[in-house]
C-alpha cells in the first residue's frame, strides 16, 4: 500500500503523532534541510509525519504598487513576504515527501488557523487533487491514547466549514488591514513627505476606541467627596471592626453628628442573623478565564499565560487551551486523568479524595465550544523540568479540574445590629464550615474569614475606636491586558486565537504602553482623527457582524466568497471618503507623531539648571548622536551627555538617584536590553567599577600567593 | 478664523475649550453642587482642592489650575 502523508502545525506535535501512529512508538526520525520527519509503521502501511512551521503561506496583493485601494490579493509562500521566515525549507521538504503519496491526513491542531494550515499545505504545495484523497484529524490532546483514537476515527474529508471560514477571516483581515494601513501612512506621507508606518485593523479600531473612551473618562474626572466612619469594638479584650450602616456619608455635617453623639458611647447588641452561604465549585477553565485568574494571581499578561499553556499542550500535559468551552464532556475520562496525576506526591491525597466519591461530575460552566472541551489535565506529569510560568499554570489548570470535581463550600455569614446610642453599626464574622471545592484549589482561593466570639441578644459592647476619615471618589480604573481582553470577549469582537495578538499589536505601534494601559498621544490622535473621518472603523457594529458571518460559513449557512465579497462592500465607501480627506487626515496625524517623536527624544528633567530637559540631538556636523539640555540654545545650560551610537534609545522616565542624570534604555538587535545612567562619569558606576577593581586585585594577589 | 483651546493648543469646536477640556469643564460645574452640599465650599474653594486633588483627572486638573490663573476668562465663569 502507498504512502499517507499527516501533516502536522508544530515539529513537538509531529513527533508526538509520529510515536502514536508506530506501532512500537518508535517511529524513524529524519532531518532534511534541517526540516524534521518521521517515518512510522502501522500495519502494513507507512505514515510520513511531518510538521509545518505554523503558516508556511499568507496573504499578498496581486500586482499593483504600495498605495490603495487594494482588493486584489492571492495566497503566497510566507517567505516571499517575510523574508526573515524560516518556511522556504518546509516548503521544499513537504513538496518532495508528497512525491507519489496515496493518502493524506491533516493532523494540525483542530481549529480554524490549524485547519487552514494543513490546507494551505495541501492546496499549494501537494495540488489541487491532494484535497480530494485527504482526511482530518480531530484531537484536543497530544496524548497516546487521544491521538490513536483521532486516527481511528478520523474524518473522511478536510473539515471543509472550518477551512472556508478560516480562509475568509484571514482575507477580510488582511484587505482591512492593508487598506487602512496604507490609508494612514500614506496619508502623513503625500501631505508632509514623512514616512511612519501606521496601522490600524478591524478588530484594532474598535478595541483602541474602547480605550480612548476610558482614558477620556479618566482625563476628564472630577472626585467628590464622601465620609467613612471607622471604629472598632471591643469584646472580651479583644478588638473587631464595627462598621458604620451607612457606607458612604454624602455631607461632612452628617458624618461630625454620627462622631459627636457615638463617641465614648457603649453599644447594645440589637439583633442577631446568621446564614449559610454555598458556593458553587468553579467550572474548568476555558481560555479566557484561565488568562484572567493567571494575571490575577500571577500578573502573568494573557500572551504569557497563552504562551505557557501551548508548550504544556505541546508537551500532553494539558488540553488545547485555544478554548472557549467552559465544560468537560462524558467522554473524558476523568478517572484515568485523576489517576495519572496522582503519581505527584502533592496531588496524591487531594485525587485519593476525590476517587472516594461515588461518583465524579464535574462542575460545568455556561460557555460551550464545539471543537474542544475546557481546559484540562492529560493524566500525563512533566517528564522534564517545567519553566516557573508552566509550572504554576499547570498546577492552576490542575487544582482548577479537581476542584471542578468538588463539593460546593459552606460558609457562615453572621452579623450583629449594634446599636449605639440611636445609631446602626454591624459586627460582620465569616467562618468556613465546609471547605468543599476549595480545598482542592488550594492556594488560588481567595477568602477571609472573621471570626467573632459568641454573641447574644442585649450584650453591651465598647467602642473603642471611632473616627470620620474623608474619601474621595476615584476615576474608573485603567484597563489592563486581562481587562481589556474580557471586554473584547464580552462585546464579541476578535476570537480566542486573535484578541491576545491584537492586544500586544497596540502596544507594538505606541498607541497604549504600561501594565495599568494608558493611551499615547499618538493613540489618542489616531483614534481623534478615525473617529472624525471614517467612525466605521471604529464601531464595535461593523466587526461584530462580520465575525457573526464567519460564524455562519462555518455553519454553511454562508459562503466565504459572500463574506469576504461583502467585506470589500463595507470597506470601498470608507477608503473613498478617506482618499477625499487624505490630505486633511494625514496633516493632522502628523502633529500627532511630531508631538510623539519629540516626546521620544526627551530623556528627563536637566539635573544641572533643574529648569531645562536632557534631548537626544543629532550634531549637524558628525552626524552622530548626544543628549544635551533644551536650554543650551538660550545659552542658560551648557549640560551634555555622549550616548551609544547604536541601537535604539528609550526613555524610562527615572533618574539616576546617585547622580539625578537620566537613565535610559537602549535597545540592540540580537542582545539583551540595556539600562543605565547616561552620566559617563556617574558616581554609582565608578563604585561599582572600584568594586570590580578591587575584586579583580584581590583575585591577582591570590594568583600571586 | 480658527479657535484653538488656550490650554493645549487642539482646534476648538464653538466652545471656549477644546472638546476634551470643555468636559473636564462641564464636569467641574456638575461637581461643584455635590462639594457645596458636602462641605459648604466657595467656587474658588473648591478649584484649588481639585487642583490639588490626586484623583482628579489631567484634563480636569488643567482646567482647574486654568480657571484659577485667570479668574475672569471668557465663556468659563464661575457659577453663581
Amino acid at each position: 500500500m502507498g504512502q499517507v502523508l499527516v501533516i502536522c502545525e508544530k515539529p513537538t506535535a509531529a513527533r508526538r503523532i509520529a510515536e502514536a501512529l508506530d506501532d512500537r512508538g518508535k517511529p524513524k526520525a529524519f532531518r532534511e534541510m534541517d526540516v524534521p520527519y518521521y517515518i512510522s509503521r502501522r500495519g502494513d502501511r507507512e505514515f510520513v509525519v511531518v510538521s509545518a512551521l505554523g503558516h508556511l503561506f499568507t496573504l499578498a496583493q496581486s500586482s499593483g504598487s504600495w498605495t490603495y485601494p487594494v482588493f486584489d490579493i492571492k495566497w503566497v509562500p510566507a517567505y516571499t513576504v517575510d523574508k526573515s521566515s524560516r518556511t522556504r525549507n518546509f516548503v521544499e521538504v513537504i513538496g518532495k515527501l508528497s512525491m507519489g503519496v496515496e493518502e493524506y491526513i491533516s493532523a494540525c491542531d483542530y481549529d480554524i488557523e490549524g485547519s487552514l494550515i494543513a490546507y494551505t499545505i495541501l492546496r499549494y504545495i501537494c495540488g489541487e487533487e491532494s484535497i480530494k484523497r485527504a482526511r482530518r484529524m480531530r484531537f484536543s490532546t497530544l496524548t497516546r491514547r487521544d491521538l490513536q483514537i483521532a486516527f481511528e476515527k478520523r474524518m473522511p474529508t478536510l473539515d471543509f466549514p472550518m477551512i472556508y471560514a478560516g480562509k475568509a477571516r484571514h482575507e477580510v483581515d488582511f484587505l482591512f488591514g492593508i487598506n487602512l494601513s496604507r490609508a494612514l501612512t500614506l496619508s502623513v506621507k503625500r501631505a508632509t513627505g514623512y514616512y511612519k508606518t501606521l496601522s490600524i485593523g478591524r478588530v484594532q479600531g474598535p478595541t483602541l476606541n474602547f480605550i480612548k473612551e476610558r482614558e477620556v473618562e479618566i482625563r476628564t474626572f472630577v472626585p467628590e467627596p464622601y465620609w467613612v466612619i471607622e471604629a472598632e469594638a471591643e469584646i472580651e479584650g479583644k478588638r473587631y471592626p464595627l462598621e458604620y450602616s451607612e457606607k458612604k456619608i454624602q455631607r461632612k455635617r452628617e458624618m461630625e453628628r454620627v462622631l459627636e453623639a457615638c463617641r465614648g458611647a457603649e453599644g447594645v447588641i440589637a439583633e442577631i442573623n446568621s446564614r449559610k452561604i454555598t458556593q458553587k465549585p468553579p467550572a474548568p477553565f476555558n481560555l479566557g478565564d484561565l488568562q484572567r485568574e493567571a494575571y490575577s494571581l500571577f500578573r502573568y499578561s494573557p500572551r504569557v499565560t497563552l504562551s505557557a499553556a501551548e508548550q504544556l499542550y505541546l508537551n500532553a500535559l494539558i488540553s488545547y487551551p485555544r478554548t472557549s468551552s467552559q465544560r468537560i464532556p462524558p467522554s473524558i475520562d476523568v478517572e484515568g486523568i485523576l489517576k495519572g496525576l496522582s503519581k505527584r506526591r502533592e496531588y496524591r491525597k487531594l485525587v485519593e479524595k476525590l476517587l472516594s466519591r461515588p461518583s465524579l461530575k464535574p462542575q460545568q460552566g455556561k460557555k460551550d465550544d464545539p471543537a474542544h472541551p475546557a481546559i484540562h489535565p492529560t493524566g500525563n506529569l512533566p517528564e522534564k523540568k517545567l519553566t516557573r510560568v508552566q509550572s504554576r499554570i499547570f498546577d492552576l489548570v490542575v487544582r482548577r479540574f479537581m476542584a471542578a470535581l468538588g463539593d460546593p463550600s459552606v460558609l457562615r455569614s453572621v452579623r450583629a445590629d449594634v446599636d449605639v446610642n440611636g445609631f446602626l453599626f454591624y459586627l460582620r464574622g465569616r467562618q468556613t464550615e465546609s471547605l468543599g471545592w476549595m480545598e482542592f484549589y488550594g492556594p488560588y482561593v481567595r477568602r477571609k474569614e472573621v471570626i467573632l466570639p459568641p454573641l447574644e441578644v442585649g450584650q453591651r459592647v465598647v467602642v473603642s475606636r471611632l473616627e470620620g476619615v474623608e474619601k474621595f471618589t476615584s476615576p474608573p480604573s485603567r484597563f489592563n491586558p486581562s481587562s481589556l481582553l474580557k471586554l473584547m470577549e464580552e462585546v464579541g469582537i476578535g476570537t480566542k486565537a486573535t484578541r491576545t495578538d491584537i492586544i500586544e499589536t497596540l502596544f507594538k505601534r505606541g498607541y497604549i504602553l504600561g501594565e495599568s494601559i494608558n493611551l499615547t498621544d499618538l493613540g489618542l490622535s489616531i483614534v481623534e482623527t478615525i473617529g472624525r473621518y471614517c467612525p466605521e472603523i471604529l464601531s464595535v457594529e461593523m466587526t461584530r457582524r462580520l465575525e457573526r458571518n464567519m460564524e455562519l460559513i462555518q455553519l454553511g449557512k454562508k459562503t466565504a466568497e459572500e463574506v469576504v465579497a461583502e467585506a470589500v462592500e463595507a470597506l470601498r465607501p470608507i477608503l473613498e471618503e478617506f482618499k477625499a480627506k487624505e490630505r486633511l487626515i494625514g496633516l493632522e496625524l502628523n502633529e500627532a507623531l511630531r508631538a510623539s517623536r519629540e516626546k521620544e527624544n526627551i530623556l528627563g528633567p536637566c539635573p544641572s539648571c533643574g529648569t531645562g530637559v536632557i534631548r537626544i540631538i543629532r550634531s549637524r556636523r558628525t552626524g552622530k548622536r548626544f543628549a544635551g539640555c533644551s536650554n543650551y540654545f538660550n545659552g542658560t545650560c551648557k549640560m551634555s551627555y555622549p550616548l551609544p551610537q547604536t541601537g535604539k534609545i528609550q526613555p524610562t522616565g527615572k533618574t539616576c538617584p546617585a547622580c539625578g542624570a537620566p537613565i535610559i534604555k537602549v535597545l540592540r538587535r540580537g542582545k539583551r536590553p540595556m539600562t543605565i545612567c547616561i552620566n559617563f562619569d556617574c558616581p554609582a558606576k565608578k563604585r561599582r567599577g572600584e568594586k570590580v577593581g578591587a575584586a579583580v586585585s584581590h583575585l591577582q594577589q591570590k594568583d600571586r600567593g | 478664523m480658527e479657535r484653538r483651546c488656550p490650554i493645549c493648543n487642539r482646534k476648538t469646536e464653538g466652545d471656549p475649550l477644546c472638546p476634551y477640556h470643555q468636559r473636564a469643564y462641564l464636569n467641574l460645574r456638575e461637581r461643584y453642587d455635590r462639594w457645596r452640599e458636602a462641605m459648604e465650599i466657595g467656587w474658588e474653594d473648591y478649584l484649588r482642592e481639585v487642583a490639588e486633588n490626586p484623583n482628579t483627572g489631567e484634563w480636569a486638573r488643567e482646567v482647574a489650575q486654568h480657571l484659577l490663573k485667570n479668574g475672569g476668562t471668557p465663556g468659563l465663569n464661575s457659577p453663581s
